[in-house]
């Protein structure tokens, strides 16, 4: 590497730290974007330590078969469900899930989106409008649509769900990307290390995907939150995983709608556990986008 | 304006071709086949060969796809196997109710969400601007069918304000030469079904409305915020324009653009919005209907409804387009 190219790195790496520090700390300064940090920390704490939260087995009986069952106690803190389980225990357990989607579906349509909008921005011509169009035509079916159709064909297995939530998200992020990379393509950074020689294969990876990743981040927190909202949505007309060992809040909102004159509780706290969860992240994602791009908040 | 209107036709084309064929491949794609699908998994072989035959599946793909493509030209969708009648026929049935919902749920998040957005953004940093900001946040983050279900429970079945189901009660008669109830109300000067027409129509709108109220208003916001910083409006005030004319013919103009894309936009989360919303309020629509024959393995409803909710998207956003480029010059000329 010459000297010149080696400055130019430095300078660089330096400038880039500087950029994600500053979001960092504008990020830390933004009371309801931590409020959305703590409430999913708390979140993920019930998820991964869920058996040390309560003393009670999300599938065991522990009180009668009832079409009305009993109300929050000192005992059971959300009371108990129509077959009798612990309904805290199941809220605690449902976390598992919800977030474990949450995270592999945004993975998938991620990785998937990454890789297609980098492909379309960075070679564009056919390449780009081969799959943008493609992109354009999942974007014609709505979402929870796409993804009904989806599990119907993959199954109802939780990995398939993932994958289905996922494939959603899949043309969000490549429309994401391919915009920003177009953006960042022609600026003076990119030019120079092209005309140092450097291949296009490292521009792509060392310049472009760092400097356009930004919105993509603030997209998959947002699109963790509809990850949620769409498989609680999926369960709710009957398309959630089929294995009735997971606890899922969509369900439990689902199998207890009509049952809500007698026991309220049986809907009111998987619901809210959903919008608490979905609201943190949104939170999160509304933060990151105004650290990012402190234009938007001056 | 024509050649920015024929241009977009032409983009058609592709979208629609490879729509019918994610929809054709779907069918293909089911768990034993469509002849399994359709029969049920304990068909004989002699069953399936026999259905296999009378849809021309033991034909090759290509010639599938031709006759498949030429029968959703001339609007054939096959049959229900629950109601064995056709599905183009009972999807126009039901249409007009899901129309009404839909419509009723966007006229309540436009009127109250841009005049949210506009309020917040005058007041940029205000306590209005603040709390507006925090309730279009919790609105989003609220699944449709749990509001709706809240909804139902607390202004119907508590508080008994509002019917909790269908449409229109079993004492009401109305002639409907539409089937939009509400227009068949006013056109039959029906005053007594009106009533109960909007009454009835209240709770589901309201939950539907709510996820596109809360984008809208935070669209309008951001939009009106951006224009209010624009060199046209400062000139506009300089000259000493009344502040009122500057926010109608400058501000409000030029912020409304990208809230009509996002209008558009929000048709397709409408429409599956309706599958939830329609179940809880048993509403007599496209979506209770798709979640019928979700539940019933009813996959010829649920390929029509598929094509059908996509081609609702697709023709909406070609409205949106050309309604912005009519608002927009700058659009057509480029």
């Amino acid at each position: 590497m010459s000297i010149a190219a080696a400055e130019a790195k430095e300078l660089e790496t330096e400038q880039a730290s500087g950029l994600y520090r500053d979001a960092l700390s504008r990020l830390l300064r933004n009371k309801a974007a931590m409020v959305g940090v703590v409430v999913l920390v708390l979140f993920v704490l019930a998820a991964l330590f869920a058996p040390l939260l309560t003393q009670h087995d999300p599938n065991v009986r522990v009180g009668p078969l009832a079409s009305n069952p009993e109300g929050p106690t000192a005992q059971h803190w959300f009371g108990l469900d129509e077959q009798g389980r612990d309904f805290y225990a199941r809220v605690i357990y449902g976390t598992r899930l919800s977030l474990l989607v949450g995270v592999v579906s945004v993975a998938v349509g991620l990785s998937l989106g990454l890789v297609l909008g980098a492909l379309a921005g960075y070679f564009r011509g056919w390449v780009d409008s081969t799959i943008m169009r493609a992109m354009d035509l999942m974007l014609a079916v709505p979402a929870f649509l796409l993804a009904i159709a989806l599990v119907t064909v993959l199954g109802r297995g939780l990995f398939q769900i993932m994958i289905a939530v996922g494939i959603v998200n899949v043309p969000i992020f490549a429309r994401l990307l391919r915009g920003s990379i177009l953006g960042n393509r022609e600026t003076d950074y990119v030019l120079a290390a092209r005309s140092l020689g450097t291949p296009g294969h490292r521009i792509l990876f060392t310049h472009l995907l760092p400097n356009s990743i930004a919105p993509v981040i603030v997209q998959a927190t947002l699109a963790m939150a509809t990850a949620i909202i769409e498989v609680a949505g999926l369960s709710f007309v009957g398309l959630g995983p089929a294995d009735p060992r997971f606890p899922e809040w969509g369900r439990m909102l689902a199998d207890n709608a009509n049952r809500l004159d007698q026991s309220v509780h049986l809907v009111f706290f998987p619901g809210f556990a959903i919008v608490l969860s979905v609201l943190a992240l949104n939170l999160i994602g509304d933060g990151l986008r105004e650290a990012i791009d402190p234009k938007l908040k001056d | 304006m024509l050649r920015y209107l024929s241009k977009r036709l032409i983009t058609l084309i592709p979208i629609l071709l490879g729509l019918s064929f994610l929809v054709f491949a779907f069918v293909r794609a089911l768990p034993g086949g469509p002849a399994v699908a359709l029969l049920g998994e304990r068909a004989t072989a002699d069953q399936v060969a026999q259905i296999e035959r009378e849809l021309g599946l033991d034909q090759p793909v290509h010639v599938q796809y031709a006759n498949y493509m030429g029968n959703v030209v001339r609007g054939d969708l096959g049959r229900s196997v629950v109601t064995r009648r056709p599905v183009t026929e009972e999807l126009w049935q039901r249409f007009p109710a899901t129309v009404e919902l839909s419509l009723a749920a966007m006229l309540i998040a436009v009127l109250v969400g841009v005049p949210l957005g506009f309020v917040a953004a005058k007041r940029y940093q205000g306590v209005l601007d603040q709390s507006s900001l925090v309730a279009s946040l919790i609105g989003i983050s609220f699944p449709v069918f749990f509001l709706a279900i809240l909804l139902k429970y607390v202004f119907a079945v508590r508080l008994g304000w509002l019917p909790t189901i269908g449409r229109l009660s079993v004492t009401t008669t109305m002639d409907n030469p539409t089937n939009l109830f509400l227009l068949d109300a006013l056109l039959t000067r029906n005053w007594e079904a009106l009533r109960d027409v909007i009454e009835h129509l209240i709770l589901p709108a309201a939950a539907l409305a709510t996820i596109p109220l809360a984008i809208i208003a935070r669209i309008t916001r951001a939009a009106v915020l951006d224009v209010l910083s624009e060199d046209y409006v400062r000139t506009a005030r300089a000259k000493g324009m009344g502040p009122a004319i500057v926010d109608r013919r400058h501000v409000l103009r030029n912020a409304m653009l990208p809230v009509v894309t996002i209008v558009g936009l929000q048709v397709g989360l409408l429409l599956t919005g309706a599958i939830l919303t329609e179940t809880i309020f048993a509403w007599p629509g496209v979506g209770s209907w798709m979640l019928n024959a979700i539940r019933a393995r009813d996959y010829a409803v649920l390929q029509g409804g598929i094509v059908f909710f996509a081609l609702v998207v697709v023709l909406v956003n070609l409205l949106v387009d050309i309604s912005y480029a009519l608002l927009n010059p700058r659009i057509r000329y480029r």
